[in-house]
């Protein structure tokens, strides 16, 4: 791919990016919201709100930024792959990027990315060697190595298959059986070297053709195109601007990958969280009484639980996955603190003439929950999300490092910090890398949640001199 | 002042509950998970044996060890896993007799915590002899923070939107942001390795190896120095968690107290500025940060697991993560009823701070 075409290619994802993040997901939610039957209108002092959020530009432009590289890292599959978005061969065309990423998305289908070798002019059954696929479309010379490994493998099959003559009538089983074995060997070794050479003809005729993604490389992929024993130091050279880590691992393609972990996440612990908090923290306002107390009662029993400690100890006993311990984290957390406040709003909203002329209007309890309060309720909510993703990356940050988190092998800014730890001496680049992408992440989340406070919630101080 | 003793009272009466609910569910988890004590003297057994054998011994065949029955048996006596769960939390936590010290009650209301599978010391014992790092820690930490809270807090508020302010600001978002562990791997980085040229303080550890010695031979000053270059970055960790929140709190609390109509009544009758801000205003805004004090029974059992991690501190939470790793089921236990109780009862004295310090709270 030329300059031009990543050129291009980059324009596509950041404009694609731009366009979905702006226009396009809001459209859609807005659109099922409608459907759902939610009447989306915003009132002039959300509006007024918003306005305010938009004029505080380093709130509102690492919004931007936050936003736009997570809507662009829920494609990261099409962009970050050592699987081509396409690849050609002999009139057989197939979509691994595009498959593996659908498998992801669409999860509950059965897609596989896999494709065999021998049907892309490669030895073998595995999945094919799509680096080496690509230098022999640079130059077809490059197969040569793999054709005499072919060739040697084919005539030492020849030879233990031609040593035996076929077995005559009184052959015994194992005879039968073993002449049978090797020629089937043989035959498979014959059909291997056929591919390979056929395909040397293929490539040389320009009918294999690959569309590799922006950057070729998998998190769980060795980079094996470098030579030097890992970890390597960022080099562009070398076509490793982070560098590697100590097992070969490229440490941009973990780094965004595991900015979408991350990411993905804090936001599902956050939401989730909320949406329990405000129901349990609505029901408790509302209805007061013996509900109010029993249930704060369990609030603060449940705070109490030392839930780092908990979870580490969960942690320790099994290796809980990305699902169980984003669970575990709302279960255990997410969903107590805003109890507090959506409880105390709920309160004093009730005490209001429009919600008492809604009782007496025999609106039933649950409408006026949702549909009255819960509106002029959400203040609170807002401003502290942001704040809550703060600490639900840190936490996830911190369970990886100490090991209790995700399985190990998944890309993830913990276990990198780990590896910096580890490395501190003679590796600073795995240290700087993830503790300055973390840091400026959160700083980027601090700064959206000031600026949304400061919008909400804003405080005057009147100053006397 | 009654329905405050009574509200007070009322609190107090909900540690128990809440303390023997949390305790319960951990306990629980444990007993429950697979992997306990048994296991892990199953695999260690296994680990010395493949030592042991290691001349030409066949490892394959001792892969599969299975103990005999009855040593299974004697294994979860000794573990005490042999009872139903709820017996064992009850003689865990004394309120049942134990079978191992001839029936009698034995838990942690008797101050028997059990003694670790692991080092075979008894676990209050070992909890305790971290108690001086959590209060070095703890102490110099809080200490710290506020000598350098509260002036910024105030001089912050007192330059409210200055460029001073808003440089600040800045610094303090950094360390809102920033973890106190990530913190101090990048401190790590830059001042005690030779990457950057800066190497000026020890990477990790609490203190020198040779730092008893150097102390029994009288070098008190070279101890002193050590002790300080050691303690400098896990300080720092340590000062990241609560810097921005009490600064920020200083300030906005100063802030609306300079908008009160109070101030304006001192400013009304001629008292100069200094007065009113540092007499009059800076009093009543103190009044939030005062609340933390509860939490300062903390100090006692202060140590992150992170930090201490990172920096490698044989601290608590060291002891706790170390723990973990070996599934050291007393330790765990131990540490987490002191770190339960303390929480609660800090949370409950910085209550009874807030209303010594404020006659208008009332708690009911």
């Amino acid at each position: 791919m030329g300059t031009l075409g990543t050129a291009i290619y980059l324009a596509v994802v950041f404009v694609g990016g731009w366009w979905l993040t702006t226009r396009g997901i809001p459209k859609a939610a807005a659109g099922i919201g409608r459907r759902l039957g939610f009447r989306m209108r915003m009132t002039p002092i959300t509006a007024k709100r918003i306005q305010r959020f938009k004029r505080i530009k380093r709130g509102y432009w690492s919004f931007l930024f936050l936003s736009i590289t997570f809507v662009i890292s829920l494609f990261l599959e099409l962009i970050v792959n050592h699987r081509p978005l396409a690849i050609g061969f002999k009139g057989r065309v197939a979509f691994p990027a595009v498959e593996e990423w659908a498998g992801k998305a669409l999860f509950f289908l059965p897609i596989s990315s896999f494709h065999s070798r021998k049907d892309f002019g490669q030895a073998g059954e595995n999945e094919v060697d799509y680096a080496f696929f690509r230098k022999c479309i640079e130059n077809p010379d490059a197969l040569r190595p793999e054709i005499r490994k072919a060739e040697e493998k084919m005539r030492r099959a020849e030879k233990r298959f031609k040593r035996l003559s076929p077995p005559g009538k009184d052959a015994s089983e194992f005879q039968r059986e073993r002449y049978a074995r090797r020629k089937a060997a043989y035959e498979k070794r014959k059909g291997q070297y056929e591919t390979v050479l056929a395909a040397r003809k293929d490539f040389e005729s320009g009918e294999a053709w690959i569309l590799p993604t922006l950057y070729p490389f998998s998190p769980n992929k060795v980079r094996t195109d470098i030579e030097e024993r890992p970890p390597n130091s960022p080099s562009l050279e070398l076509g490793i601007p982070l560098g590697t880590t100590t097992s070969g691992r490229d440490v941009l393609v973990l780094l965004l990958y595991g900015y979408r972990i991350s990411v993905a996440f804090a936001l599902i612990v956050a939401f989730v969280g909320y949406f329990v908090g405000i129901l349990v923290g609505g029901i408790q306002g509302y209805f007061g009484g013996w509900v109010d107390i029993l249930s704060q009662r369990f609030v603060e029993i449940w705070g109490s639980i030392p839930f780092l400690f908990t979870i580490m100890l969960i942690g320790s006993l099994m290796t809980p996955n990305f699902l169980m311990l984003a669970v575990l984290m709302i279960v255990l957390r997410s969903w107590l603190g805003i109890t507090f406040y959506v409880r105390g709003e709920f309160y004093r909203e009730k005490a209001k003439d429009y919600v008492q002329a809604a009782i007496g209007a025999g609106v039933s309890d649950w409408k006026i929950i949702v549909k009255h309060i819960l509106p002029n309720a959400m203040v609170p909510v807002v401003t502290f999300a942001p704040f809550g993703i703060v600490a639900y990356i840190g936490s996830l940050v911190s369970l990886d490092y100490l090991g209790f988190g995700l399985p190990p092998g998944t890309p993830s800014w913990g276990a990198l910090l780990r590896m910096g730890l580890e490395n501190v001496k003679f590796h600073p680049y795995l240290v700087t890398v993830p503790v300055v992408a973390l840091s400026l992440t959160l700083f980027m989340v601090v700064m959206v949640g000031e600026a949304v406070r400061e919008a909400f919630d804003p405080k005057v101080f009147s100053r006397l001199r | 002042m009654h329905g405050m003793a009574s509200y007070f009272i009322r609190r107090l009466a909900l540690v128990p509950v809440t303390f023997a609910c949390i305790t319960f569910l951990v306990y629980a988890i444990m007993r429950l998970a697979p992997g306990g004590p048994i296991e892990q003297a199953r695999l260690q057994m296994l680990a010395s044996q493949a030592e042991g054998g290691g001349g030409g011994g066949d490892i394959s065949q001792t892969g599969e060890t299975t103990l005999p029955k009855e040593a299974l048996e004697q294994l979860r006596k000794f573990y005490k896993l042999d009872k139903p769960i709820f017996i064992g939390y009850l003689v865990w936590l004394g309120l049942y007799p134990d079978e191992h010290k001839e029936g009698r009650f034995s838990g942690i209301l008797q101050g028997d915590f059990g003694t670790s599978y692991r080092w075979n010391d008894p676990v209050l014992d070992t909890i305790v002899s971290k108690f001086p790092i959590s209060i070095y820690f703890g102490l110099i930490g809080y200490l710290a923070t506020w000598i350098v809270c509260i002036p910024l807090g105030v001089f912050k508020a007192l330059k409210h939107r200055s460029v001073f302010d808003t440089a600040t600001s800045i610094l303090v978002f950094i360390g809102y942001s920033i973890p106190g562990f990530v913190a101090a791997l990048a401190l790590m980085l830059l001042f005690a390795t030779d990457n950057f040229g800066m190497n000026w303080f020890p990477l990790g550890n609490f203190r020198s190896e040779n730092w008893d010695a150097m102390w029994a031979k009288g070098e008190t000053w070279w101890c002193i120095k050590d002790q300080l270059s050691h303690t400098f970055i896990p300080l720092i960790a340590y000062m990241m968690a609560g810097f921005a929140t009490m600064t920020i709190l200083m300030k906005n609390s100063l802030l609306d107290n300079l908008g009160a109509d109070y101030v304006r009544t001192a400013f009304a009758k001629g008292l100069s500025e200094r007065r009113v801000v540092f007499l009059h205003a800076l009093r009543n805004s103190l009044i939030p940060i005062c609340v933390g004090i509860g939490g300062a029974i903390g100090l006692l059992f202060a140590g992150s697991f992170l930090i201490e991690k990172t920096c490698n501190i044989p601290g608590m939470g060291l002891l706790g993560y170390n723990s973990l790793i070996v599934r050291d089921y007393p330790v765990l236990m131990g540490i987490l009823t002191f770190g339960v109780l303390i929480r609660l009862v800090g949370n409950i004295l910085s209550d009874i701070v807030l209303a010594l310090v404020d006659p208008r709270v009332r708690f009911s």
